[in-house]
């Protein structure tokens, strides 16, 4: 089998147009026979060349005649159906395809703004995003949102949520906690910035309740430092990138 | 793929039987037509299926092969002008669908590492963030932090949206619109747009892109 990738054009090359097409018809027949056989099905081939006066067929010519008045018995609109030429089945071909790129470029597009999403979680600015990423940011939230209150709704419901281990200590005396933990009871939402005359809204700057949030020592793992998060960014000054995004629909 | 030896008998499974079928079918056209690009060669194929529905593929095209077969219309010479005028015509519009199919597969494959890169990125960051984890494994509270997180988020996102449409409208501390203090105002289109519904209404987001 050949491991060099075949230009898709005629062979201008004789003598190397009629090696491939030796090789390649004999594929092809016996293609056609793997799949009579494994599928129990009717099927012929005809193939005309230049280097036979009379035509290559399979399985023989009284296979050729069987099948062919098999198909012309057909009523006309069953004949042409499913009938194509070279022209109609890359066009086909081509549809498919398309969809599965259109199919590939959503899934992507997601992903990354999946991704926009948990850095913006983590502090990055929403300034560099174009209208049409805020709109799927802002899309994408809502998808997530509905999931969690659903899954809150769920816990809820199954058992009453364990209070958080930093909250105050029961009735009976304890010695206070070690370290002082930073509790649900902490965390507020933004306090929006009163924005000076002539400042365009600057209220991404990193938030305290986050700082508090991230540094919140419960079951989870603890971010070190913004290193962490830089390594994962995107460039969201990258013009080709934000260039990308906005013109991912593909008609 | 499959890299399975195939036994050559009738598939025994109807499912599979199908499945196989309808990609062998495909794949064999396929090649077919490759062949008549190649070699420029004619041919015919045809293909009954397990349900009884005919498949057919001709180059030129299914009908004239199968008149020739039967040797109907003997008259047509094959190099006569006008024969290879439309035939010039075929192999250009035929060269250029494989070329537009071919883009569109080597953009497909392009499009596929880079899910697989942005799927390997969500794997590492996921292990160092717990925030990344699936929401049904989440602990209570750490959903609840997460949602807080999310709703001031989508709130900075629906200002910085109207930011966006609305660059030169600021207010100050009185909420004040600016543009009170002019003649002027934006025209009622402007302070209209769908970015300042999308503020209002908080849920206004079309699906964007996806």
């Amino acid at each position: 089998m050949t491991r060099k990738k075949v230009k898709l054009a005629f062979i201008t090359n004789d003598s190397a147009r009629k090696a491939t097409f030796k090789k390649r018809k004999k594929g092809l027949m016996k293609k056609v026979s793997e799949l009579s056989t494994l599928c129990g099905i009717d099927t012929c081939a005809i193939i005309y060349s230049p280097y036979e006066s009379q035509p290559e067929v399979w399985p023989d010519t009284r296979g050729v005649h069987r099948v062919l008045a098999q198909f012309k018995r057909m009523p006309e609109m069953e004949q042409s159906k499913k009938m194509v030429n070279q022209e109609s089945f890359i066009r086909q071909r081509i549809a498919k395809a398309s969809e599965q790129l259109k199919k590939q470029h959503k899934e992507n597009r997601e992903k990354e703004i999946t991704q926009v999403m948990y850095q913006c979680l983590t502090g990055k600015g929403l300034e560099n995003l174009m209208m049409a990423d805020l709109n799927d940011l802002g899309w994408l939230l809502d998808q997530n949102l509905k999931e969690i209150y659903k899954r809150i709704d769920e816990l809820k419901k199954t058992a009453p949520p364990p209070p958080p281990q930093q909250h105050v200590a029961p009735p009976p005396p304890r010695p206070p906690p070690e370290a002082p933990q930073v509790t649900t009871g902490n965390l507020h939402l933004l306090q929006e910035q009163k924005p000076a005359v002539g400042l365009t809204m600057d209220a991404m700057q990193r938030p305290q309740w986050f700082t508090d949030w991230m540094n919140n020592p419960s079951d989870h793992q603890q971010m070190n430092s913004f290193g962490h998060g830089d390594e994962m960014m995107l460039s969201f000054t990258d013009n080709n990138h934000n260039t990308m995004w906005s013109n991912a629909f593909f008609p | 793929m499959g890299r399975q030896k195939i036994k050559l008998a009738k598939i025994e499974i109807k499912n599979h039987l199908q499945v196989t079928f309808s990609k062998r079918r495909s794949g064999l056209f396929k090649k077919a037509s490759e062949l008549c690009t190649l070699c420029g060669v004619e041919i015919a194929i045809i293909v009954f299926s397990p349900a009884g529905k005919v498949f057919s593929f001709g180059n030129p095209n299914v009908e004239s092969i199968i008149d020739r077969f039967f040797d109907l219309n003997p008259s047509v010479n094959p190099s006569s002008t006008a024969f290879h005028l439309l035939d010039a015509h075929r192999i250009s519009s035929i060269r250029d669908l494989n070329m537009q199919l071919s883009q569109i597969l080597n953009e497909i494959e392009v499009q596929r590492k880079r899910g697989e890169a942005l799927e390997k990125m969500r794997k590492n960051s996921q292990i160092q963030n717990w925030w990344e984890a699936p929401v049904n494994e989440l602990v209570f509270h750490d959903l609840e932090q997460l949602r807080d997180a999310m709703e001031e988020l989508k709130k900075n996102v629906s200002k910085q949206m109207f930011e966006v449409t609305n660059p030169t409208t600021f207010f100050d501390s009185n909420n004040v619109g600016v543009f009170d203090q002019y003649e002027t105002k934006p025209t009622q289109a402007f302070v209209n747009s769908s970015a300042a519904a999308a503020l209002s209404n908080n849920f206004g987001y079309c699906h964007g892109f996806f």
